[in-house]
């Protein structure tokens, strides 16, 4: 059987021309990719389509790689880039901390009212949380808890220095903190 | 100073020095607030590890795979035409050229009169395919001038493109 390729060796056999290496590239990375993507987007055709287009441009400069850090900080930064560039074409309305209609956001999902047994589980409301935290605040979360990544990584990825993204993530766990509470608030006043 | 929370996130997170890291064990063990707040924390962080990952559409990864091959396809075939296949018929060229420069300067016969003109003679090659002799095919003046222009004006198509590529690197 063989072995699990790393990222470099798959980097190296997609420069050598074999695409099918980039293929699995992809797949190994594509599922928070594009849940980072799904921090900035809200719905899930941009969130394809952001994580469709920093896949092309990581293809095309691949080779500029300089491997000095792992392929997924280096990834990251081009969802951060691409991401925020999305955002200000689309100028898609981001929802304030004190945004009276968090809630309705919420239900326009569908997810209240339709999802009963996710309803039950604790990590659904952490996840409806984090939608609806500010774009900054959930990629930071999502860095530090799903990412794998350092505050050292995902200073890289967001270019700023490691203490601003320190301060940054106890912010954004205040925050998220605040918003999980007024989730689980608000569902133990429908149950009543 | 940092908030008690701050304190205790970064003693969750690791990242604060061994000496906090012993001020802020001690703290939880004997102050009922701060263990409070740390076990508050703990859970929390727990969930917050447990975050699950959003789970793309079936037909991403081939959706990326054609937006990369649409891609490939876009370099202009100026960049994927080999340097060297170029580079080989240039050489190819030039030589076909200085040999029949070279040849010619050897078969004028310098010492004939201005009156008379330079004469040479091509060789008289034998190949194993009936071919006409290459004697008659050139013997026909207008091809033969044909073939010298076309050369000499494919020569020139080479070192004009050669200076042109000479001054753009000195300007960079």
């Amino acid at each position: 059987m063989q072995s699990k390729l790393s990222d470099i060796e798959l980097i190296e056999q997609t420069l050598g021309g074999n695409q099918a290496a980039y293929a699995d590239l992809i797949k190994r990375h594509q599922r928070f990719v594009f849940t980072l993507a799904m921090r900035f987007a809200k719905s899930r055709e941009d969130a394809e389509e952001i994580a469709q287009d920093c896949f092309v441009k990581a293809y095309k400069s691949l080779s500029s790689f300089q491997q000095q850090s792992k392929f997924s900080t280096w990834l990251y930064s081009i969802v951060y880039t691409t991401a925020m560039t999305f955002l200000r074409k689309k100028r898609v309305d981001t929802t304030s901390i004190d945004d009276e209609n968090v809630y309705l956001q919420v239900e326009e999902h569908g997810s209240f009212e339709n999802n009963l047994a996710e309803k039950k589980s604790r990590s659904f409301y952490v996840n409806q949380a984090i939608s609806q935290l500010l774009p900054d605040d959930a990629t930071i979360i999502t860095l530090f808890y799903t990412g794998e990544q350092s505050l050292e990584e995902i200073a890289e990825t967001l270019g700023m220095e490691a203490n601003t993204v320190k301060v940054k993530l106890f912010r954004a766990r205040q925050r998220l903190k605040e918003k999980l509470e007024k989730l689980l608030k608000h569902e133990a006043k429908e149950l009543i | 100073m940092n908030s008690i929370e701050e304190q205790l996130w970064n003693y969750i997170d690791g990242t604060c020095t061994p000496e906090e890291r012993q001020a802020i064990s001690i703290l939880i063990e004997a102050d009922e607030n701060y263990r409070r707040q740390y076990e508050e924390l703990l859970a929390l962080n727990a969930e917050f590890e447990n975050i699950e990952l959003e789970e793309p559409p079936m037909a991403f990864t081939y959706r990326v795979m054609e937006a990369v091959r649409a891609e490939e396809a876009k370099v202009p075939l100026k960049a994927s035409i080999n340097k060297n296949i170029i580079r080989g018929l240039f050489g190819v060229f030039a030589f076909i050229i200085a040999s029949v420069f070279i040849y010619a300067l050897f078969s004028i016969n310098w010492s004939a009169g201005s009156n008379h003109a330079a004469s040479f003679n091509l060789p008289n090659v034998k190949l194993p395919v009936n071919l006409p002799p290459a004697k008659n095919l050139f013997s026909s003046t207008p091809l033969l001038k044909a073939f010298i222009f076309f050369d000499v004006v494919f020569g020139l198509f080479f070192f004009d493109t050669y200076l042109r590529k000479k001054r753009a690197a000195r300007q960079l």
